[in-house]
């Protein structure tokens, strides 16, 4: 591809393309540009387009493409050709810098972002040039300039932040300090000046804003991972001014905005952020400064105001203070009681607030107020940082804090009391602040475990949460009642019984208040009570207990879900399975009802899955109610056969990706009800399973197994006799998982169930060929994972097939061959095996090695037989080895391209754990004595022989107890 | 036994990610890349004689004030002049020059060419005050920085200065080892330099019981400087001859002389388990652990950090160190006032900690985890992280019960409270620990309590936050703690699980298999 108008033009064509809404036209226009991105000159093409194209739009698109080509391109990877040649790096190097700071700001962001591609892999080595030419853009004075330069250094330094000490990391930090740190102090000093000098220019002082927050954001970067020299000895300068910074105020960079965090306050989180750096890391060098950081920041905690734009700044700040209170030898800062009470009142009581965007959250957006307050994603709200705070004050002044915020909290009440409706906000504070005062520890299980003993909680429950609950209007105050029940979920750990017995009325009338949040609430405290546990583990409540509300429940849950905004909420329907789980057979009369409304649900949101949360404990909750009914009535499993599977085709049909998994488990909890043969619905869809493009998907997987495994447990003799010809595609299913590492244990549960349930001459014409297949694996890529799975299998063939099927079947692949699996895998890997029924297979097998393989007596395999039986010995008594080599640590995420596909599986559709020997071997060691008199009976005087001169002291100690226990001898 | 014996094994090989205990000692590595200033409780590798250090020093007291009456022109006339008077005049004058306190003019003087001249002066015996400014001079010149000591070394001192060291004029003698002692300080090739011309058995020759101890100062810290640099180390030879001296040295009351000693061991000892043996096989340890309590930072700080180096060796060493008392003195020297010493206190643990768990008994016994958990909560930070590389190399190698006492001692609290620092390696250091103590909780049917315990601390939080964390490792490490341990549901003992599964392998024709 030259650099001629001709191509410019051609490729001017094909971007426009790329933006056409019909996919006609797009699909074929992408298709071309990445068909002829790997010719030289491209990315000129597209650089020259950026610049000098008429269309704005071209240019933008121009410079998109350039960033995704660098993106999938520039890295080298080994072994793999270069994807772009030389001459084009070289010259895309010489030219980006510039074109990027003479670029208009959408089409910089891109190129700055290439930059940063390019560096991460070029520099400095191979882009020794870069530093000094961004460094002598310093000079420039233009700070439009400068400031693209400051953002390309932030995108190219920042990953100091994150990686680790390495000589390569540190030689470049150290490069960058060399050619940068001076330049950047200096510019750093002459933009405070140019600051003071245009004190009056909005405009001119946004840029030198943006400027300062940039190097405020490079100076946090080049002082991660050590203080540098140069920083130290700069300290003062750079101190001082950040502390000069904090302290500045300027009208004309005030904004209107209450949401956006101005410039300001960018800038002085920012600054938070390093003095918290510093004060942590560099505690020596810093502590000079610190009283000084701490007096600035307190002042413009107290100077700040409540709109939300000063929402991060004021997080930092806080908890810079959080964090600094803590240490012992800065405690004197804060003791003063004068401090203290102004600390909670200026600073905690404000930030504890409910604001009116907080109100507007409960009301408007909902969800994300849930997420914040419930699931604590609130790491950055300012009541978060207050309650942190407030810990942090605890560790040393625990009593003075708690004093005074008594007072406040009773006044607070006192506000509320006067005039509820006008007042309700004092109340929400009061009751904020009693909770994270009073928390000292919480988990989600349990609510509150520890609580500061000053504050009594059940009485606090008692005067103030029950009155607000109790009132017959749920619609009033709904910000307090999502209090109250709040209340109830976190410390219900606290709260004894009788008074949470009280609530659950409460609760479940609240389940129809209009507010989301309150009727959320209500569910997700029902559901952690429900959770609770008592004494002997038991739940708290029993079913009997919650027996007199089942049906309002029930139906109070179901209604939730119909109400406006709540259709897919997913603490409803956590709450319905809980009520499941907990109630058992009192849901039975209701199941009809239930299962009809749980399916019509399934099918509505199956149209477009969105909340998987949601979807996940909808499947619990079918599963549930085919268990909990099926225990009761085997045969129902019809009628739920009936309702579901038309939906299940459905969805099958539709492909709807999200549900297949659950589908297919439901469908083998079915299965596994039915105690007979396999019904004709089912073999129906045998063969579907076995279709290469459901495999493919990565999430169906484990839930196929699954499904193939109760084929095979119940129909292998339907699928022996009916669908012989499919025992290829089986195997062929099996041959795929395996060859993959992080799905071979899966392959292993298919293989051990087609050994254990399909009559041996089904599968006698493939068994060779699945054992070089395994063979092939193991050389090459063994994995600790491939060898347990391996292992238990070669076992339960042994148990199957018999201890000389097993031996031949090695022996005919290659002669010697069983000795070396003996020698190099079973005795040396045999304690990795993990799990008791795997450990028993394991046993069992070995045990007809040593005693039903005659070539283990009288051959040359003969030398091994002791050092099986000490590593059968071993297997029995030595801790399980779970030591994985250096390099399989994580193998099976490093494996996978994204984090996309999960499978979630169902607890309550839950496989029953299988023992294929348990009916055959009750004890594996009393087994072991008892096949080895067997054996000592047919040889005389051979075994005692064996074992006493090679097998150690230990383990033939081991060994007689077991032989004592099974009460036989040795002959 | 090999069956039985497996556990200890396998136990050695799972400590710190598989790699094995010596591999998890963390060497000091002298080389490695500093960003920050050079430390100021280090040894100084050159020192500029700026005064008369000796009262009978056989040339005219030096004025107070450095009064400079030649020029430079006067000074190199001077110099290359036949007459010894004017040579003297002009070589006093450079000397005193080079050690003024401020900005002394080391450059120019090389670049005027007087060195040559002055390493001449060396070799005239007839003039013992000509000798001694001459060396003077040539020790600020070696002084300076790496160039500078090379332009003395070029120039041809080492041999003179070496013979210097026989002159029966104490402070012409005194002021040679003071030249050399710069001189070897500058690197590992001058310091080979100067051991080859065999100036180690001149200098030990020198020791004795009526030597004034500033010059027996200035003998000790030139042998530190003859022992001190890697890549190379000082030749065998060397370490063999200078050792013994060392050993007679460690026994002086004098905190200086016990300071170079010290740090000449701490030298010797950063390094291959042999080099250690050598210093170890001496008997010195159990001398070295009563300087651990000095209460001289000099002679502290250097004692400390040799008895670290022991024990970054094989488990014989180690225990060696042991048995000379290091444990009775730790506990201590983590309590220090200074943060230096507690950081050195808790690396020298943390590498006892890397030993075989009869080790980490030791600690126990010694009732190592009170400081050591005092320091994780209210230590600086660079003090935190060796005390976090201590516990992580004891929850590694611990037993069950080890590990039972190491939760016991309150360990959580800090550590969870850590996992915000800003230091990458260290959070996942904690996320190693954590994890690591989970497995084991597992195995004990504890999980339960300990994730609740871990729960209270603020710790789920914290590992949840750390799953988005930029660092990947960090994120996957986080993830697979969540995963694996704070599955959401507790139900019926089954676990909510959503796994990550691989999507990459390649489709295999599914008759394939039936048609080979």
């Amino acid at each position: 591809m030259e650099l001629s108008d001709a191509n410019l033009q051609t490729l001017t064509e094909y971007l426009k393309k790329t933006l056409d809404p019909d996919p006609a036209i797009r699909r074929p226009a992408e298709k071309f540009l990445e068909s002829v991105e790997g010719n030289q000159n491209y990315p000129l093409l597209l650089l020259t387009l950026l610049e000098k194209s008429q269309d704005n739009v071209i240019k933008v698109c121009a410079s998109v493409t350039f960033k995704n080509y660098i993106k999938r391109n520039w890295r080298i990877v080994e072994d793999e050709p270069n994807k772009i040649c030389e001459a084009d790096r070289v010259a895309i190097k010489a030219n980006i810098v510039h074109l990027m700071l003479s670029s208009p700001e959408q089409i910089q962001k891109q190129l700055s972002d290439a930059i940063s591609i390019i560096g991460r892999e070029d520099f400095p080595q191979k882009w020794p040039d870069l530093l000094t030419e961004m460094v002598n853009r310093f000079q420039s004075g233009d700070f439009h300039v400068i400031n693209g330069v400051l953002r390309t250094a932030h995108s190219l330094f920042k990953r100091y932040r994150h990686e680790f000490k390495s000589n390569e990391l540190w030689t470049e930090i150290k490069l960058v300090l060399d050619a940068f740190a001076l330049p950047l102090t200096n510019l750093f000093k002459a933009t405070i000046e140019l600051c003071s000098t245009h004190a009056n220019d909005a405009s001119a002082l946004r840029i030198l804003f943006s400027s300062l927050i940039l190097i405020s954001k490079l100076f946090y970067s080049l002082n991660f991972q050590d203080l540098p020299e140069f920083f130290e000895d700069n300290m003062e300068t750079w101190m001082n001014n950040f502390h000069t910074l904090l302290t500045l105020d300027n009208k004309l960079l005030q904004t209107d905005d209450e949401e956006e965090a101005g410039l300001l306050e960018l800038l002085k989180s920012q600054i938070c952020d390093n003095a918290a750096l510093y004060a942590q890391k560099y505690d020596e060098e810093f502590q000079r400064y610190l009283p000084r950081f701490v007096t600035a920041i307190w002042n413009l905690l107290v100077t700040t105001g409540q709109e939300v734009k000063y929402d991060l700044l004021v997080s930092n700040a806080i908890q810079f203070l959080a964090s600094v209170c803590e240490r012992p030898h800065y405690k004197n800062l804060f003791e003063d009681q004068n401090t203290l009470t102004s600390i909670c009142e200026k600073v905690i009581v404000p930030n504890m607030e409910f604001r009116a965007a907080d109100e507007e959250a409960f009301e408007d957006n909902s969800e994300e107020y849930i997420r914040r307050d419930l699931e604590g994603s609130d790491i950055d709200t300012r009541r978060r940082a207050a309650c942190d705070l407030v810990r942090g004050l605890c560790k040393f002044f625990e009593g003075p804090v708690t004093g005074i915020f008594s007072g406040y909290v009773n006044s607070m009440l006192q506000e509320y009391a006067k005039n509820p409706s006008v007042n309700w906000k004092h109340k929400d504070a009061a009751i904020y602040l009693v909770t994270s005062l009073a928390s000292k520890a919480q988990t989600q299980k349990h609510g509150i475990t520890q609580a500061n003993e000053l504050v009594n909680l059940t009485e606090f429950f008692v005067n103030h949460i029950l009155p607000d609950l109790k009132s017959a209007n749920v619609n009033e105050f709904p910000v307090l009642k999502a209090d109250g029940i709040k209340y109830i979920m976190i410390f219900r750990n606290q709260v004894p019984k009788e008074h949470l017995l009280v609530s659950i009325p409460l609760l479940i009338n609240h389940l129809q208040a209009e507010s989301i949040v309150v009727h959320t609430y209500a569910a997700h405290a029902l559901e952690r009570l429900f959770t609770r546990r008592g004494p002997n583990n038991a739940t708290l409540f029993t079913a009997a207990e919650i027996a007199p509300f089942v049906e309002i429940l029930l139906t109070n849950l179901f209604k939730a879900l119909t109400l406006p905004g709540s259709s897919e909420n997913e603490y409803i329907m956590k709450a319905i399975m809980r009520s499941f789980s907990l109630l058992q057979e009192a849901i039975i009369p209701y199941i009809p009802t239930l299962i009809t409304q749980l399916t019509q649900k399934l099918l509505a949101v199956s149209k477009n899955p969105s909340k998987p949360h949601f979807n996940h404990y909808m499947f619990e909750a079918i599963c549930l109610s085919i268990r909990i009914t099926c225990k009761a009535n085997p045969a129902a499993v019809v009628n739920f056969e009936e309702a579901l599977f038309l939906v299940f085709t459905e969805i099958l049909q539709n492909d709807v990706q999200e549900f297949i998994p659950y589908v297919f488990q439901v469908m083998s909890l079915l299965l596994e009800t039915h105690k007979n043969d396999i019904p004709s619905s089912y073999m129906a869809l045998f063969p579907h399973l076995l279709q290469p493009v459901l495999w493919e998907r990565t999430g169906n997987i484990p839930a196929l197994v699954r499904l193939l495994q109760a084929f095979l447990e119940r129909g292998s003799n339907t699928i022996a006799s009916a669908a012989a010809d499919k025992i290829p595609g089986l195997l062929g299913v099996f041959q795929k998982l395996i060859a993959s590492k992080a799905n071979d244990h899966q392959g292993f549960y298919l293989l051990n169930s087609i050994i254990e349930h399909m009559p041996p001459e089904s599968v006698d014409q493939y068994r060779k060929q699945i054992f070089i297949l395994l063979f092939q694996r193991l050389q090459n890529s063994k994995t600790t994972k491939f060898i347990k799975s391996f292992l238990v299998f070669i076992n339960l063939y042994c148990i199957k097939y018999g201890a000389l099927a097993l031996q031949e079947i090695f022996d005919g692949i290659q002669p010697k061959m069983f000795g070396m699996v003996l020698e190099k895998i079973i005795i040396p890997e045999i304690q990795k095996v993990s799990g008791n029924v795997e450990k028993k297979i394991c046993a069992v097998g070995i045990t007809k090695l040593l005693t039903e393989c005659p070539p283990m007596m009288d051959t040359e395999y003969t030398k091994l037989w002791t050092p099986l039986l000490q590593s059968l010995i071993g297997l029995f008594e030595l801790p399980e080895d779970d030591t994985i080599p250096d390099e399989e640590h994580f193998i099976d995420i490093e494996d996978t391209p994204g984090y996309q596909t999960a499978f979630s599986q169902l607890a309550f559709a839950g496989k029953k754990e299988h023992d294929p020997v348990g009916q055959m071997v009750n004890n594996p060691k009393i087994h072991l004595a008892q096949s080895l008199h067997k054996l000592s009976t047919a040889c005389p005087g051979r075994v005692p022989s064996m074992v006493s001169t090679s097998l150690n002291a230990e383990a033939l100690q081991y060994l007689q107890g077991y032989l004592q226990a099974a009460s036989v001898t040795l002959l | 036994m090999p069956t039985l014996d497996a556990p200890e094994e396998r136990r050695r090989k799972f400590k710190y990610r598989g790699k094995d205990a010596s591999l998890r000692r963390q060497q000091r590595m002298a080389v490695s890349l500093e960003l920050r200033k050079a430390k100021k409780d280090e040894q100084t590798l050159k020192r500029r004689n700026i005064t008369s250090f000796c009262p009978d020093t056989p040339s005219e007291k030096p004025a107070k004030g450095v009064v400079v009456s030649l020029t430079l022109g006067e000074i190199i006339k001077g110099v290359n002049s036949s007459d010894p008077v004017l040579c003297f005049q002009a070589t006093q004058t450079a000397r005193k020059m080079l050690s003024q306190e401020k900005n002394p003019p080391l450059k120019l003087v090389i670049e005027a060419g007087l060195i040559p001249r002055m390493v001449e002066f060396l070799k005239s015996s007839l003039y013992p005050c000509l000798q001694f400014e001459a060396a003077w001079a040539l020790t600020n010149i070696a002084s300076g920085t790496s160039e500078q000591t090379r332009a003395v070394v070029e120039g041809g001192a080492i041999q003179p200065l070496i013979e210097l060291l026989s002159s029966s004029n104490v402070a012409v003698c005194e002021q040679a080892v003071w030249a050399l002692g710069n001189i070897a300080g500058d690197g590992p090739e001058f310091r080979d330099n100067v051991i080859t011309s065999n100036a180690i058995p001149h200098l030990l020759a020198l020791i004795s019981p009526t030597l004034p101890i500033t010059f027996l100062r200035n003998i000790t810290w030139t042998l530190s400087n003859l022992c001190r640099n890697k890549n190379p180390y000082p030749c065998d030879t060397a370490v063999k001859q200078i050792l013994p001296a060392l050993l007679h040295l460690l026994q002086h009351q004098d905190s200086e002389v016990l300071s170079d000693a010290c740090w000449a061991l701490s030298y010797l000892t950063d390094g291959s388990n042999k080099r250690i043996g050598q210093v170890v096989d001496t008997g010195v340890l159990p001398r070295l652990v009563v300087l651990m309590t000095s209460s001289e930072l000099n002679v502290l700080t250097p004692s400390l950090r040799t008895v670290g180096n022991i024990v970054t060796g094989t488990d014989e060493q180690t225990q060696m160190a042991i048995d000379a008392g290091m444990l009775n003195v730790l506990p201590q020297l983590l309590q220090h006032n200074k943060p230096s010493i507690q950081k050195e206190a808790a690396w020298a643990l943390s590498n006892v900690a890397a030993g075989p768990c009869h080790h980490i008994q030791q600690l126990l016994a010694y009732d190592v985890l009170p400081p050591l958990v005092a320091l994780l909560k209210n230590g600086e930070f660079k003090v935190q992280k060796e005390a976090v590389w201590t516990v992580a190399n004891f929850a590694t190698g611990a037993t069950m019960d080890q590990l039972i006492q190491l939760v016991h001692s309150g360990v959580l609290e800090p550590l969870v409270n850590l996992l915000t620092a800003p230091d990458v390696k260290i959070v996942l250091i904690i996320l190693d620990v954590i994890s690591c103590i989970l497995q084991a909780a597992e195995k004990r049917s504890e999980k339960e309590n300990l994730c609740l315990l871990i729960e209270e601390l603020g710790g789920i939080d914290r590992i949840e936050a750390l799953q988005l964390h930029e660092n990947r490792q960090i994120g996957r490490s986080a993830l697979n703690i969540i995963e694996k341990h704070f599955g959401e549901e507790e139900d019926e003992s089954l676990t909510l699980l959503s796994r990550v599964i691989d999507q990459d392998y390649e489709f295999i024709d599914y008759e394939c298999l039936a048609k080979k």
